[in-house]
């Protein structure tokens, strides 16, 4: 699995520009932080994460300051919680991602003193299941992940779109002038095909 | 328990992506609590959200990370509410201030869920067996999830963790179920209109 895992990113390095990252695992970065506190691998952490975070950010529209800053609360809340990821239920990417989203959420609420993100963190407490298949959450991290680099431009974008923005299919049509059921049916493939992926896990 | 009705793509790729109203969130915090299945949809979702993140185009920080606290081992996250969570509630109402149960009618009680700054309304609604709840249609939307017992309307049953994503085109009429009544969460936008007694005695309590 940890193999798999590997070929994939590098495949991943390669589709962007043949650089490949030579044993670049966010997971024992992770586990070193939440051991000793190593700067070191926070600043390797951060490096590959935050440009990605921010630029995830700025795609979805937000002002360059507020990207910066969620990349930079995001990169903090992960050097703080480090101890509390469990590779078992997801890659160091969907964790961070999550984070990213919660963090999100914060900023936007300053005002109404942040329940709704501890509402996401409730809901993460509780994974118990599958404690026989701890390689569940990063093998199907990785499932996903070769699956949406399958995607087409198009689907990806719809794919962005609802999942990430949290569009409505209307609204995903309107920002990409394209017929509602152009949407509909862009997404139900996408998801076809990511399911269908998954199900060989389940 | 078996769950029949569950939160939309839609709705639920909203949740993942945390743009939904906080009320409206709520609700469907609520379902995924007692869900495993839709829970499973949510994590798929955010693993979707990791690929993405993944692969996305890196752009420059202007600033490096600045000054590290000590790393916390384990340590939740300040600002935690210590409270003890009430006996059977749900724990990701944990965060909210509740209100008491108040008589509205005939066997049927309700509390408010207090969700600051949220467009939607949130309240717990309690009705006795057999209770028939007041006919309304509504502007907006009117999200539920079933606590316990069950209700019944023109678009099925509804038991225990059952989600009920009603939008604006539907006017219903719950039937609470004879035996156990039911015990339900709702977020709603918009307006509702009831009709009858009860929901002249109704409508001012919810304020809407």
């Amino acid at each position: 699995m940890v193999a798999a895992l590997a070929l994939t990113r590098t495949e991943m390095a390669g589709a962007h520009g043949g650089r490949v990252v030579a044993l670049f695992d966010p997971n024992a970065l992770i586990d070193a932080i939440a051991r000793s506190g190593d700067r070191d691998a926070f600043a390797k952490l951060f490096d590959h994460f935050a440009p990605r975070l921010k630029g995830l950010l700025l795609r979805s529209g937000a002002p360059p300051e507020l990207a910066e800053e969620v990349a930079q609360e995001t990169m903090l809340t992960v050097w703080r919680k480090a101890s509390l990821f469990d590779p078992a239920k997801a890659s160091a990417a969907t964790w961070i991602a999550s984070i990213a989203r919660n963090r999100r959420i914060d900023i936007a609420r300053r005002d109404t003193r942040l329940r709704l993100s501890q509402v996401y963190e409730i809901l993460d407490e509780d994974e118990p299941e599958r404690p026989d298949d701890l390689l569940y959450g990063a093998e199907r991290d990785a499932l996903v992940r070769s699956a949406v680099s399958e995607l087409s431009v198009d689907q990806l974008r719809v794919v962005e779109l609802a999942f990430l923005q949290g569009c409505s299919h209307q609204e995903v049509a309107s920002r990409l002038s394209i017929p509602l059921g152009t949407v509909k049916s862009r997404l139900r493939l996408a998801m076809a095909h990511l399911r269908g992926r998954l199900e060989d896990l389940r | 328990m078996s769950i029949v009705h569950r939160p939309s793509d839609e709705a639920l790729a909203a949740f993942a992506a945390g743009t939904l109203d906080e009320g409206l969130a709520l609700v469907v915090a609520i379902h995924l609590e007692i869900d495993p299945v839709s829970r499973q949809r949510l994590r798929d979702l955010e693993a979707v959200q990791g690929a993405l993140l993944e692969a996305a185009e890196p752009a420059a920080m202007s600033g490096t990370f600045g000054v590290l606290p000590l790393a916390s081992r384990g340590i939740a996250d300040s600002g935690r509410p210590a409270a003890a969570p009430e006996r059977g509630l749900p724990r990701v109402l944990r965060p909210y201030v509740i209100g008491p149960w108040r008589k509205i009618g005939f066997r049927i009680a309700m509390r408010r869920v207090d969700v600051p700054g949220a467009e939607a309304r949130v309240f717990m609604l309690r009705a006795a067996p057999g209770v028939s709840l007041p006919h309304h249609k509504h502007s907006g939307l009117e999200w539920t999830t079933i606590l316990s017992g069950a209700f019944e309307h023109d678009h099925g049953r509804f038991a225990t963790g059952d989600f009920d994503e009603a939008g604006e085109e539907h006017v219903h009429t719950p039937r609470v179920d004879p035996v156990e009544g039911c015990t339900c969460i709702s977020a709603v936008t918009g307006e509702v209109l009831f009709q009858g007694w009860l929901g002249r005695i109704l409508q001012p309590l919810v304020r809407l």
